[in-house]
C-alpha cells in the first residue's frame, strides 16, 4: 500500500520523522533550480558553485622487506643431499654404484647371474630380475633354485650387510624387458644356478688373489655344508 | 529457617537475668533483623560485568592452566616434504626408512601474549611471497615487524611467555637435536570422492551367491522402527576422503643439516612431497630427552627440568 509521504508521518516516532525530513530536505536542496538571469550577479542570492570533485584516493606505497636467502635454493635436491652423505659411508670407493651404474656398459643388468656375499650368513646367488634404483636404497631382486623350490631374495646394494656383490655371467643377448618376472613361469624358469656358481668360483680360486681363493673356497664349503644338511632333512 | 526449638522455661532463668544482646540467646541462634532497618544489599546493574562473579573454574588463568599439558614449551617450525629415503646404521646394518624436510627462511613473524591476546603464540612464516601478491593489511603486518612477506604463516602456542622467541628471528633446522622425537602435521593426501569400502573399510559384499550388481555398496544406513527410522548422525558413508589434517607423532630426528635446512625424520610423514609440515617438539615424550635450545630467558626453566 502506498501512500504520500504527509499521511506517513507520525509524531509518535520522532526518530522517524526526523530522518524522513533529513532526506527530503537533501533531495529539496539539490532539486533546487535558479534562475541565473533573475539573479544579480553582484549579489548572488545562493551560491551554487558545484562541490569539490571528490579527491582521488592514492595509496602509500608500503614498503616490504628484502627476503633473506633461500635454503632452498641453496640445496634444491635435499634428498640427494642426505643420499649422498650415506654414500660417502657405505660406499666409499664407488665401486658398487659403479657396478650397477646405467652409463657403465660393463655393470650388472637384468638377467646376469650375480653372487651377493654378506657379512653374516652364507652367500646367495641368483639370476638378476630386476634392479630398482633408488640412489642409497637400491635394490636387486635374485631368483633361484634351492632344493627344487624357487627362491627370490632382495637385496640392497649398499646395505652393510652385503660385503660384496660379484657378476657369475652375463646374459648372452640383453633383456628386452626392465623386469624378468617372467622367469617365474615354468616354461621360462632358469633353475637352479648352482652349477654355474661353482664353476665361477673354482675358476676364481685357481686364477684369484688368496683372499679370492679363500672366498671361494669357504663359499665351496659352506655349500657343501648347506647340502650336507638337506641330506640329513631328507633322511 | 530451621524448626524452633521449644522453650523450656523452667530451666531458663527470667529475662532479665539473661545478658543484654538477645541475639545471644540460645533458642534463637539464627540471626534475625528487622528489614526496614537492616537495607539490603545494593542490587548491581545488569550492565555492571565487574560485579559479577566468575566462578574460578571458569577463569581464564584457570583455563588456560587447564589446557597447559597440551602446549609445547618452545614453537614449532615450518618445513616441506621432499620425499623418502633410508639410511643404514653401519654397525648393525639396520635400514631406517626416514623423511627429509626442508626448512625454508623459516622466521617469526610476530608473537601473541596473554596480556594483549589472551593467550601465548608464537606466528611463524616460512618461504617468500611477493609483496604484490599480497593485500594492504597484511602487507603492513609484515612492516611493522620487519620480516619479508611469507608464503605461509602459521601460529604454534606455547605454554608461557618463556617461549617466545624475539621477533624476526630465523628458526634454522638446527632447531631439533638429532636423537629428539618431534610431531609432524601435516595434510594427508587427497582421495577424491570415495566408496564406503575404501574410506571406512567396509568389507563390501559377496562376489557371487545370488548378489548382483551390489558388490562394493555400504549395505544397510541403520536400523528402522527400532532405532527411530532414520539416518543416525555421524553414519560412515561415502564421500570425500583424505585431504584432512593428521598428526604423525613421536617421530625420531635422525640428522639435521642447519645450512641446507635440512631435517630427517625416522618414518613417514602424512601428504604429498612439497606438501606443508609443522613439526613440533612431541607432546608425549618428556619434555628432556635431549639438550634442545631455548629462547635466551628460557634457560632457567631448562635448568629447573634437569634438576
Amino acid at each position: 500500500m502506498t501512500t504520500s509521504r504527509g499521511s506517513m508521518r507520525s509524531l509518535t516516532s520522532w526518530k522517524t520523522v526526523f530522518r524522513q525530513y533529513r532526506i527530503h530536505k537533501d533531495q529539496r536542496r539539490w532539486q533546487t533550480t535558479l534562475d541565473v538571469s533573475a539573479v544579480s550577479k553582484s549579489a548572488p542570492l545562493l551560491d551554487i558553485t558545484p562541490p569539490p570533485a571528490p579527491s582521488v584516493k592514492t595509496h602509500r606505497h608500503i614498503k616490504a622487506f628484502p627476503p633473506r636467502p633461500s635454503t632452498w635454493k641453496r640445496c634444491k635436491d635435499p634428498i640427494a643431499a642426505v643420499m649422498a652423505s650415506q654414500m660417502t659411508l657405505l660406499d666409499p670407493t664407488g665401486a658398487r654404484k659403479r657396478l650397477f651404474h646405467r652409463s657403465n656398459p660393463e655393470s650388472a643388468k637384468v638377467g646376469d647371474i650375480l653372487l651377493v656375499r654378506q657379512k653374516n650368513g652364507e652367500p646367495f646367488s641368483g639370476v638378476c630380475m630386476n634392479i630398482r634404483r633408488r640412489g642409497v636404497d637400491t635394490g636387486i631382486l635374485l631368483r633361484n633354485q634351492l632344493t627344487r623350490v624357487g627362491v627370490e631374495m632382495w637385496y640392497k646394494i649398499f646395505s652393510p650387510n652385503v660385503s660384496g656383490i660379484e657378476v657369475v655371467q652375463r646374459k648372452a643377448k640383453r633383456a628386452r624387458r626392465a623386469k624378468l618376472y617372467y622367469m617365474r613361469k615354468p616354461k621360462h624358469d632358469m633353475g637352479s644356478v648352482e652349477n654355474i656358481v661353482r664353476v665361477y668360483s673354482r675358476q676364481r680360486a685357481m686364477l684369484g688373489t688368496a683372499g679370492a681363493k679363500k672366498d671361494a673356497q669357504s663359499y665351496i664349503r659352506q655349500k657343501k655344508k648347506v647340502q650336507k644338511k638337506g641330506k640329513g632333512k631328507k633322511n | 529457617m530451621p524448626p524452633r526449638t521449644p522453650l523450656s522455661w523452667g530451666t531458663i532463668p527470667s529475662l532479665f537475668l539473661l545478658p543484654p544482646s538477645p541475639r545471644s540467646m540460645p533458642c534463637q541462634s539464627q540471626r534475625r533483623t528487622i528489614r526496614s532497618i537492616l537495607k539490603p544489599p545494593p542490587k548491581p546493574s545488569r550492565f555492571d560485568q565487574s560485579a559479577k562473579k566468575v566462578p574460578a573454574a571458569l577463569s581464564v588463568s584457570s583455563s588456560l592452566n587447564r589446557k597447559s599439558y597440551t602446549l609445547r614449551q618452545r614453537t614449532g617450525v615450518l618445513a616441506t616434504k621432499k620425499g623418502m629415503t633410508a639410511l643404514y646404521d653401519i654397525e648393525s646394518g639396520k635400514r631406517t626408512p626416514c623423511t627429509v624436510l626442508q626448512l625454508d627462511r623459516c622466521q617469526v613473524v610476530s608473537v601473541k601474549t596473554r596480556e594483549k591476546h589472551g593467550y601465548y603464540a608464537v606466528q611463524v612464516g616460512t618461504g617468500y611471497r611477493s609483496p604484490h601478491n599480497i593485500n594492504r593489511p597484511l602487507l603492513g603486518h609484515y612492516l611493522v615487524n620487519e620480516v619479508a612477506p611469507k608464503k605461509k604463516l602459521v601460529e604454534f602456542r606455547v605454554k608461557g611467555k618463556e617461549g617466545l622467541p624475539p621477533v624476526g628471528e630465523e628458526l634454522k633446522a638446527s632447531w631439533f637435536k638429532v636423537g629428539q622425537f618431534v610431531d609432524a602435521k601435516s595434510q594427508n593426501r587427497g582421495m577424491g570422492f570415495a566408496g564406503g569400502m575404501k574410506k571406512w573399510g567396509w568389507s563390501g559384499q559377496p562376489a557371487s551367491h545370488g548378489n548382483s550388481l551390489t558388490h562394493r555398496a555400504m549395505g544397510s544406513a541403520g536400523g528402522s522402527q527400532g532405532s527411530g527410522s532414520r539416518v543416525h548422525p555421524g553414519k560412515k558413508m561415502a564421500g570425500r576422503m583424505g585431504g584432512i589434517q593428521h598428526t604423525v607423532q613421536n617421530l625420531k630426528v635422525l640428522q639435521v643439516d642447519e645450512e641446507n635446512g635440512i631435517v630427517v625424520v625416522k618414518g613417514c610423514v602424512s601428504g604429498p612431497k612439497k606438501c606443508l609440515v609443522e613439526i613440533q617438539d612431541a607432546i608425549k615424550k618428556p619434555w628432556q630427552t635431549v639438550d634442545l635450545t631455548l629462547p635466551m630467558s628460557m634457560a632457567s626453566i631448562r635448568e629447573e627440568a634437569i634438576i
